[in-house]
């Protein structure tokens, strides 16, 4: 497991790097064209989703006490948390 | 399994903790000087980045503010301390305090699309009034200086600790790495440093836990039945003393800190509107797996049966004692230090820009409303030193910082539902609001002291919410929150002025 979470880690970890990359250059290229940044708000109040991901993190915690292969989702998810940010540059939208 | 698999480190020196507070610090610095030239021009750059923040720094950024060095250690500690029911009331309410930052968030950003601080809001919604407004304004400072003031702490005793570097000697090292380079870019540097200390948090730390899990004698197994022996509450996340001793009050008192805290508001009116929403709600769901991570540390303690004494006596410690005495290899211990560095750091920076927005918004262009541009960026850029050399002196005089701890909590515990009421309820008035905080402190903190937390966290905030409610129903005031719309820019130079 130690050998995989290395592997998903540094999967991860480019992954984060080139969203970063493509973040900063975004904000590099938005900067340098003036262009009009809209400001209206989206309407979703993701309520929801919220509710599930609160719901999910007890659940989480909850399974460790379980079964001992568990303990291992916390590292795991940790990865997914690098990626997931790394994800979330490429969803944006650019104005530039 | 017992902690004799416990030993110290020799190799941990001194010139290697120096090596990684300022190798961070000057990685930070040249970043933050690349930005400062492609991306701030103005005061308005500086502390709102234009309102041009999208998705990936935003919640990149939000993660890295809210992950404070005390958090790594305190979710090893609470599962600990109260097995896995610590982690998980350390742990839920953590992450739904940023959620929770959302109906608020598009509420303002949508109504009063210029704003930069809380307590801008406050001001114009409560007709200029000086008390309120007040009131909102120290309750930020407060607030910025006690969130500087506990990482650099917590992380200065961490690497005395770890390194054998004088405590006084890592605190001073630590804020000037910050400040040198929080100084050049502003709310841009804050959230891209922040961004990249997220990846440094997140990766080191399951790699950190996997390998000690991957150390210890009979990994994941060995230590669940470990567990298990010491006490079969440990395994179950639903002890209700967990919840008494310290989880509902964590509870609200995350929520204040969130809703109540400047370096938050800072990010909502510079993100982009349409990412406002996501960005909140992506940074609450992925903050979680990271106090679930480093929890797991705490497992191991219980496995081993460490006593607090083993690791001097506060168990903040379990998690670093275990990482730098289980065997593993220097690179794994350094890369535990990073995770704590970069939260530090990133807490720190997010901070020390909130506070040059207040400074900035709520204190030069409310009260020197004649200040040039050019002396206002000024002006703003020094204050980004401030928070940090406040908290400095705080810390090497040695002072208990008790009554600090208690006025910041105090003030944000009493301000959090008259807050919420004043965003959401139109019929709140200003009587109401600045009662409602009064009154929460003044009757509320006596039955703090009295009946202890959880009692007096629930007066403070019932006082505080009862009073708004009260003065609003018998009020025939209704204010129109879209009457913010109207509200200019205060502080983006104008078209050909820069």
């Amino acid at each position: 497991m130690y050998t995989l979470i290395i592997i998903l880690g540094l999967a991860a970890t480019v992954l984060f790097v080139a969203g970063f990359g493509r973040g900063l250059r975004n904000a590099i290229a938005e900067y340098r064209s003036h262009s009009f940044e809209p400001s209206d708000v989206p309407d979703f109040n993701y309520a929801g989703v919220a509710a599930i991901s609160v719901i999910a993190s007890g659940v989480i915690i909850a399974l460790a006490g379980v079964s001992p292969v568990f303990i291992y989702l916390g590292p795991l998810l940790a990865i997914v948390t690098a990626a997931g940010v790394g994800v979330a540059f490429f969803v944006e939208k650019s104005n530039a | 399994m017992d902690k004799s698999i416990f030993a110290a480190m020799p190799s941990l020196t001194p010139t290697l903790g120096y090596t990684a507070m300022i190798g961070l610090g000057l990685f930070s610095l040249a970043l933050s000087y690349a930005i400062k030239t492609y991306l701030v021009r103005n005061t308005h750059d500086f502390i709102i980045a234009d309102r041009r923040i999208g998705l990936g720094f935003g919640v990149g950024s939000v993660i890295a503010v809210w992950t404070w060095a005390m958090a790594v250690m305190m979710s090893s500690a609470m599962t600990y301390q109260w097995g896995l029911s610590g982690l998980f009331w350390f742990v839920v309410p953590n992450g739904f305090a940023v959620m929770a930052m959302i109906p608020f968030a598009r509420v303002l950003r949508k109504n009063m699309p210029e704003g930069y601080t809380i307590s801008e809001f406050i001001q114009y919604r409560f007709q200029q009034s000086k008390v309120a407004t007040g009131i909102v304004t120290v309750t930020m400072i407060f607030g910025i200086i006690l969130e500087i003031l506990i990482n650099l702490k917590g992380t200065s005793v961490v690497i005395s600790t770890v390194f054998g570097i004088d405590w006084k000697t890592a605190t001073v090292v630590g804020i000037t790495c910050v400040l040198a380079y929080s100084y050049f870019g502003g709310l841009w540097t804050s959230v891209m440093t922040g961004t990249l200390n997220t990846l440094m948090i997140t990766v080191p730390a399951a790699i950190v836990v996997a390998a000690v899990y991957d150390k210890i004698p009979g990994g994941v197994t060995g230590v669940f039945e470990a567990v298990g022996k010491a006490g079969a509450q440990n395994l179950s996340v639903l002890r209700p003393e967990a919840a008494a001793g310290f989880g509902i009050t964590l509870a609200f008192g995350l929520l204040a800190a969130t809703v109540s805290d400047q370096t938050f508001w800072q990010k909502v009116w510079a993100i982009k509107s349409r990412d406002v929403g996501r960005t909140f709600l992506w940074a609450g769901a992925l903050f979680y797996p990271i106090p679930i991570c480093l929890g797991m540390l705490g497992l191991v303690g219980i496995a081993v049966g460490l006593k607090p004494a083993d690791f001097g006596g506060d168990i903040a410690a379990v998690g670093p004692y275990i990482v730098s005495h289980i065997g593993l290899s220097l690179t794994l211990v350094m890369l535990y230090v990073l995770v704590i560095l970069a939260a530090c750091y990133s807490t720190i920076d997010g901070a020390s820009s909130a506070l040059s927005s207040i400074v900035a918004v709520d204190i030069v262009r409310r009260y020197f409303p004649g200040t040039s541009e050019g002396r206002l960026f000024a002006v703003t850029k020094v204050s980004v030193l401030l928070g940090g050399i406040i908290s400095t002196i705080i810390v090497l005089s040695g002072v208990d910082f008790t009554t600090l701890v208690l006025t910041t909590y105090a003030l944000k515990t009493s301000i959090l539902l008259p807050l919420v009421l004043a965003i959401l309820w139109p019929k709140t008035t200003t009587f109401g609001f600045v009662g409602g905080v009064v009154g929460a402190i003044v009757i509320g903190m006596p039955i703090y002291e009295m009946a202890g937390e959880l009692i007096g966290t629930l007066s403070i905030l019932a006082i505080g919410g009862a009073i708004v409610f009260v003065t609003g129903i018998i009020g025939a005031q209704s204010f129109n929150l879209a009457d913010l719309r109207r509200i200019p820019d205060e502080v983006k130079p104008a078209v050909g002025a820069e």
